[in-house]
C-alpha cells in the first residue's frame, strides 16, 4: 500500500510537470486565437468603416482579416499537433507508466 | 426534379447498405455508442466534418453571403475557429475521462446522482433544440426539392434516421456521416473549380463584380447582424458553444486514444474549414451570376442559393448539365440533414438510456445486452418524438431554436464541462448552479428577444450568448461556493487530473 502511494505521488509529480508544460503553450495559443477572432467580431460590430478599407482591389480589410483568421486557425492546429506529439505525449506516457508500475506492485 | 429524387435514392440505398453491414457488427454497448472506439483519425475527422456541417452550414452560409455579404463570411468562419477551443481544451480530456456520453465525464468527476441529472438535462435540451429545427428544415427542403408534402418529408427523414441509429448505432451513423462528408466536399470542390474557371482563376474578380453590382456597402459588415452585440454573441456562441454540443463531443469516444482524437480534430479543421471558406466564394458568385432577386424569389431566407448556383454553373435552367448539378447538390443537402439528425438522435439516446435509465434509475445495475436494447428503443422513441415535433413546427419560426441550442451549449454545458475538467473546488452545487443559470438565462433571454417577439421584443439581442455565458459561469462559481467545500471530491481531483491528462485511471 505504501509503495503504491509513493508511486502515485511520483505519477502526480509527472502530471504536474505535464500541466505546467501544457499551460506554457496553451495559454498564449488560446489568447492568440481568442483575441484574433473575438477582436474581429468587435471590429465588425463597432468599426464598420475601418473594415471597409480597401486592401487589394475590392477586397477590404474585413475580408482580409477573415482570411487571416482562417490561416491562423490552421497554423495553430498544426503547431498544436506538433507540440503535443513532441512535448505532451512523452510526459503523459511517463506518468501513465508510473501509474501502471503502481498497479503492478499491488 | 426527378433527377434529384433519383440521385437521392442512390444515396439512400448506399446508406441503408451501410446500416445493414453495421447492424451485424453492433452488439455491445461499446459498439452501439462508440463504434467500439476503433475509428482512425481520418475516419473520425470526416465524420466530424459531417456532424459539423449541418444544412444551415451547407445551404445557409452560401445564402447569407449572397444576400448580406460579409456577415455571411462571419457565419462561416466561426465554426472553424471553434475547433481551436475543442482541440486545445476538450477533445483529449473528453476521450480520456468518458466512455459514451457527456454525463460520463461529469459523473466520473463528481460521483453524485444530482450532477448526472444536470448533465442529462443539458444534453437533452441542447439536442432537442437542435433536432427540431433540423426536422422542420428537412420538411421544407425536401418539399422544395422533390415536391412531396411537408408532413411526408418529415416522416421520411425521421424514419430513415431511426433505421440508421436503432439498427446500426454509432458505426452506421459514422459511416453515413463519412459518405455525406465526401459527397459534400466533392460538390464543393466541383463548384469551386467551375467558379474559378468562370473568373479565369482570379477570385478577386468575384469581389470586384460584387462591388460593382451591389455597391461597396454589400462588402461591409452589419448588413445582417445590425446590433454590434449580436455580432459578438455570434462569435462567442461559436467559439465556446461548439465545445458544448453533446453530439459533437461524443465523436471523440469513437477513437482509441487521445492522440487519435487530437489528430481527428486537425483533419476536420482542414476539411470543414476549406468548405466554409468556399461558401464565402460561392455566395459572392451566386450574388454575381444568379442575382439576389432570383435567390430571394426561390426562397426568402436564401436557402436555395447553392442549388441555384450549381444549376447556373452546370449550364442553366433546362440544360442537362444544369439539372444534373442542381439534382446532385439538392440530394447532398438532404443527405446532410439525414446525417446530422441521426447523430443528434444517437447522442440523445445515450443520455436517456446510458445516463438516465442505466446510471441514474438503475444505478449501473444493468447488463450490456439489455442496455443496448434500451438504447435502441430510446432511439425509436426519440425519433418518433422528433417527427411529431417536426410536423407541429410547420410554419412556426424555428430559427430561435437554432440560436437557443448553441446558446445553451455555450452557457450551460461549456462552463460545467470546463470547470469539471480543470477546477479542483468545483462541486455538485456548481454543476447544478451552472446548468440551471445557463439554461434558464438562455431560454428566457431568447424568448423575450427579437427572434421570438419581433418588434415587441423586451430585449434587443437575437442571440443572448454575450450575457448568458458569463451568467452560466457565475452560476457555476456561486453554486460551488454556496454549497460549501466537498473535501472528498477535492481529494479525488488528483486522480481525476491524472485521468484527464493521461487517460489512465489509478485503481
Amino acid at each position: 500500500m505504501t509503495r503504491n502511494g509513493t508511486s502515485l505521488e511520483v505519477a502526480h509529480a509527472s502530471v504536474k510537470e505535464l500541466i505546467a508544460e501544457k499551460l506554457k503553450y496553451l495559454v498564449p495559443m488560446t489568447i492568440i486565437f481568442m483575441v484574433g477572432y473575438i477582436g474581429l467580431t468587435i471590429l465588425a460590430g463597432f468599426a464598420r468603416d475601418l473594415m471597409g478599407l480597401k486592401i487589394i482591389g475590392s477586397v477590404n480589410l474585413g475580408f482580409a482579416l477573415i482570411a487571416l483568421n482562417y490561416l491562423l486557425s490552421w497554423a495553430l492546429a498544426i503547431v498544436y499537433g506538433r507540440i503535443a506529439a513532441s512535448k505532451f505525449d512523452p510526459l503523459a506516457a511517463r506518468a501513465a507508466m508510473e501509474i501502471f508500475g503502481a498497479e503492478k506492485l499491488r | 426534379m426527378n433527377l434529384t429524387l433519383g440521385i437521392f435514392i442512390v444515396i439512400l440505398l448506399i446508406t441503408l447498405g451501410i446500416t445493414y453491414w453495421a447492424a451485424k457488427r453492433t452488439s455491445t454497448t461499446a459498439d452501439f455508442y462508440a463504434a467500439d472506439s476503433r475509428l482512425t483519425a481520418a475516419q473520425n475527422g470526416f465524420a466530424l466534418a459531417g456532424d459539423w456541417c449541418s444544412a444551415a452550414a451547407f445551404l445557409g452560409f452560401t445564402g447569407l453571403t449572397a444576400l448580406y455579404g460579409m456577415d455571411g463570411a462571419f457565419y462561416a468562419l466561426g465554426p472553424l475557429v471553434a475547433f481551436c477551443t475543442v482541440l486545445f481544451l476538450i477533445a483529449e480530456p473528453m476521450r480520456n475521462t468518458g466512455r459514451y456520453t457527456l454525463g460520463d465525464v461529469i459523473r466520473s468527476r463528481m460521483q453524485t446522482r444530482t450532477s448526472l441529472l444536470a448533465a442529462i438535462a443539458g444534453t437533452v435540451v441542447v439536442n432537442f433544440a437542435y433536432l427540431m429545427p433540423q426536422m422542420a428544415g428537412a420538411g421544407v427542403l425536401v418539399r422544395l426539392l422533390t415536391g412531396i408534402s411537408y408532413d411526408w418529408a418529415v416522416i421520411f427523414v425521421g424514419v430513415s434516421m431511426i433505421i440508421y441509429v436503432a439498427f446500426g448505432g454509432m458505426l452506421a451513423t459514422t459511416w453515413v456521416q463519412i459518405v455525406k462528408a465526401v459527397l459534400m466536399l466533392s460538390a464543393g470542390a466541383i463548384i469551386l473549380i467551375m467558379i474559378l474557371s468562370v473568373v479565369h482563376f482570379n477570385p478577386l474578380t468575384l469581389f470586384a463584380d460584387a462591388e460593382q453590382k451591389y455597391t461597396a456597402k454589400y462588402l461591409l459588415p452589419g448588413n445582417y447582424l445590425k446590433n454590434p452585440f449580436d455580432q459578438i454573441s455570434l462569435g462567442l456562441g461559436y467559439v465556446l458553444g461548439l465545445a458544448g454540443l453533446p453530439h459533437v463531443m461524443t465523436r471523440f469516444y469513437t477513437v482509441p486514444d487521445a492522440r487519435t482524437a487530437r489528430r481527428s480534430v486537425v483533419w476536420v479543421m482542414f476539411l470543414a474549414g476549406a468548405f466554409f471558406a468556399g461558401t464565402t466564394l460561392f455566395g459572392l458568385a451566386a450574388a454575381n451570376y444568379v442575382g439576389q432577386e432570383a435567390i430571394r424569389a426561390a426562397d426568402k431566407g436564401g436557402n436555395l442559393t447553392l442549388p441555384l448556383l450549381a444549376q447556373y454553373l452546370g449550364g442553366g435552367k433546362g440544360s442537362f448539365g444544369g439539372d444534373l448539378m442542381l439534382g446532385f447538390v439538392a440530394a447532398v443537402a438532404v443527405a446532410t440533414i439525414l446525417a446530422v439528425v441521426s447523430a443528434l438522435t444517437l447522442s440523445t439516446s445515450g443520455a436517456i438510456a446510458h445516463d438516465f435509465y442505466v446510471n441514474w434509475v438503475k444505478r449501473g445495475q444493468v447488463d450490456g445486452k439489455t442496455e443496448v436494447w434500451i438504447a435502441r428503443i430510446a432511439a425509436v422513441v426519440i425519433g418518433v418524438l422528433a417527427i411529431a415535433l417536426g410536423i407541429l413546427a410547420q410554419g412556426v419560426n424555428v430559427a430561435v431554436l437554432v440560436i437557443l441550442a448553441i446558446c445553451v451549449a455555450a452557457s450551460a454545458n461549456f462552463p460545467v464541462l470546463i470547470l469539471s475538467l480543470f477546477w479542483r473546488r468545483f462541486n455538485t452545487g456548481g454543476v447544478v448552479g451552472g446548468m440551471t443559470v445557463g439554461l434558464i438565462s438562455s431560454v428566457v433571454l431568447a424568448m423575450i428577444g427579437p427572434a421570438m417577439r419581433g418588434a415587441d421584443a423586451l430585449w434587443p439581442l437575437v442571440n443572448p450568448t454575450v450575457v448568458s455565458l458569463p451568467l452560466g459561469f457565475l452560476g457555476a462559481v456561486l453554486g460551488t461556493l454556496i454549497s460549501g467545500r466537498d473535501t472528498e471530491n477535492e481529494k479525488r481531483f488528483d486522480a481525476f487530473l491524472l485521468q484527464v491528462h493521461t487517460g489512465v485511471a489509478p485503481g
